[in-house]
């Protein structure tokens, strides 16, 4: 990750120091920097690259032995109608929770921009979600979400719009929609928060202009503020899309990527083949397939920023 | 122009009623969890929003750890899927989200001093490889972690969360403490170093103090990440008294009876520290938002 100091280190400010300093600047630099390349190329770097090296090997449990076997785990994955289904339901949920994501934390950062009272407190208030563990959510929504004894079909059975009880968890369709209601529920706060510092950066003059031209609310969003958002929209998507991808706890925790296997992305899928199948092998290939996703991800990234800032 | 006024008031009025919608949404989760975990369980099946009697019979099974969960008839016995281990667990959790809180800020902040102070070969490379890092998902360092333990003699132990929490939570603090270093001007030090300061009275005196609000940014989001992390300790841990909450209290689905009354207040009990921290810092966690990077 950090390549270490040489012998290149040198201070970019006046080497005025004093004669009492028992260390040079490139030493303390050295110091400074050790305990992290230690830890990082123990714990970060290694974990990392030996993920990768295990694609390509299998492994069997409970024996130190890796036996070299090429891309046949990518074969395996290529091969699993499992691998397949989990594929598209991660596209499926990363898709959904991210489009809903997108359109709640904008139209709830627009309201949190209008200047009422007590406007902090409910700006406060929105943050919360993202804090709340994963698990308290999960047991939450297990309790909301529970057919009989649940408050989210009690209320909908007292409106009669349901004619039978919907079974959140353990039908196939109802259970991908809960685990994205969760995804949606805990970060959308994330894009509000992202959105928000951009509208207050936004002039207010721009909008006061447009208004004395006589452009009503609706054409001032559209042709004023939302063209302002595009930058800090691409970037939050992005980053949103990729870690919404890769996401585990959202939905194991929930579901446990049932029922059957209808809710699995490849998190999950990289999870029970690891522990339930004991691959290790087949679930490092999982992970590189979800790594290369990251990084072509974080390159597109890259090339978007650059091309907002031309 | 009592129209302009008028006007104004129902926008008002409207803004006022999306917030609260919107409040409700998003606090009604948590606030139905503390309500259930008032009630008593012979109320439980029967939907009320409102308890009609209000009993803190759950959080006395969760804080005195009386081993009375299961009843006899359930298969299970008070010491395979037992809530008297709660304390232990939330102890467990503190302690280590404390202990890789405290390492992962000071090797990162030391580290991230070096990097912007002085010149390093491949040094614009470093945010990126932060940012790369704490992308990556756990689900892809836990098990080489999980091997690199288990001869270590790590294994089930404690502090094998703590190595394991690093690995995420290191990426990320490099890159906050990054930016955060970065920004701090260089003009006092450079004064400070004229004056005939060391380099290292420079870094205690004058860039920490500067440093504390990216600091403390930095450790409530690596606090949370590790209280909240349920995937390394899940891996990593075994034995039911070392657990972390997150995987002790998903041991409670375990039962063939679920005790919502009970998992409501374990709920409650562990969103408590956040929240505690939440309204300690929330100025200084906007910081952090805003120098752009949250784990989530």
């Amino acid at each position: 990750m950090t390549t270490p100091a040489r012998s290149s280190v040198s201070g970019h400010v006046p080497p005025a120091r004093s004669a009492r300093s028992a260390l040079s600047d490139r030493q303390l630099g050295v110091l400074f920097l050790l305990p992290f390349v230690v830890v990082a190329t123990l714990f970060v770097v290694y974990p990392a690259a030996e993920s990768i090296r295990l694609a390509f090997y299998s492994k069997l449990p409970f024996r130190p032995r890796l036996t070299f076997v090429g891309l046949d785990n990518f074969r395996y994955l290529l091969d699993d109608p499992v691998f397949r289904a989990a594929a598209l339901q991660a596209v499926v949920w990363t898709g959904a929770s991210i489009v809903l994501q997108t359109v709640c934390g904008v139209a709830i950062a627009l309201l949190l921009n209008q200047a009422v009272r007590g406007i902090h407190v409910f700006r406060g208030l929105l943050l919360f979600p993202y804090m709340v563990p994963t698990v308290v959510i999960a047991l939450v929504w297990r309790w909301m979400f529970n057919p009989e004894f649940g408050i989210v079909n009690a209320s909908l059975r007292a409106t009669g719009l349901v004619a039978r009880d919907i079974y959140w968890l353990s039908d196939p369709r109802w259970a991908m929609v809960s685990t994205i209601l969760l995804n949606v529920w805990k970060f959308t706060p994330f894009v509000v928060i992202c959105v928000l510092a951009r509208l207050q950066s936004i002039p207010p003059e721009l909008d006061e202009a447009a208004q004395v031209d006589g452009a009503g609310a609706w054409q001032r969003l559209r042709y004023i503020t939302l063209p302002q958002l595009r930058t800090v929209l691409v970037v939050v998507i992005v980053f949103r899309t990729i870690w919404t991808f890769n996401k585990f706890e959202e939905i194991y925790l929930l579901t446990r990527g049932g029922p059957g296997t209808s809710t699995f992305n490849l998190a999950v899928y990289a999870f029970e083949q690891a522990t339930a199948n004991l691959r290790l092998g087949v679930a490092a290939a999982t992970g590189v397939t979800m790594l290369t996703f990251l990084f072509a991800g974080s390159v597109l990234y890259l090339w978007l920023l650059r091309r907002e800032d031309t | 122009m009592i129209t302009r006024r008028t006007r104004r008031r129902v926008r008002a009025a409207l803004v006022y009623a999306g917030l609260l919608s919107i409040t409700l949404v998003t606090c009604f989760p948590l606030l139905w969890a503390a309500l259930t975990s008032l009630r008593p369980t012979d109320e439980m099946l029967r939907v009320r929003l409102l308890p009609e009697r209000v009993t803190l019979a759950h959080y006395r099974a969760l804080l005195a750890g009386r081993p009375m969960y299961f009843e006899a008839g359930s298969g299970y016995t008070a010491s395979t899927v037992p809530a008297q281990h709660f304390l232990a667990w939330f102890a467990n959790s503190v302690l280590v989200s404390v202990a890789t809180t405290l390492i992962s800020v000071a090797v990162s902040t030391l580290a991230a001093y070096s990097f912007t102070r002085f010149r390093f070969p491949g040094q614009s490379l470093v945010p990126y490889f932060s940012l790369l890092g704490y992308m990556v998902p756990s689900i892809v360092y836990v098990f080489p972690l999980f091997l690199l333990i288990v001869p270590l003699g790590l294994a089930d132990r404690l502090p094998s969360l703590v190595l394991g929490y690093l690995s995420i939570t290191l990426p990320f603090c490099m890159w906050l403490m990054w930016a955060f270093l970065r920004s701090v001007p260089l003009e006092v030090e450079e004064a400070a170093l004229i004056d005939g300061a060391s380099r290292f009275q420079v870094f205690r005196l004058i860039v920490l103090p500067l440093a504390v609000p990216g600091i403390i940014a930095t450790a409530i989001f690596s606090f949370i990440v590790c209280w909240n992390d349920y995937l390394i300790a899940r891996i990593f841990m075994n034995s039911i008294t070392q657990l972390p909450l997150t995987v002790g209290v998903m041991h409670f689905f375990e039962g063939v009876h679920v005790d919502w009354g009970l998992m409501m207040a374990a709920a409650v009990l562990m969103t408590l520290p956040l929240a505690g921290l939440f309204m300690l810092v929330q100025r200084h966690l906007i910081v952090g938002f805003g120098a752009g990077a949250v784990k989530g």
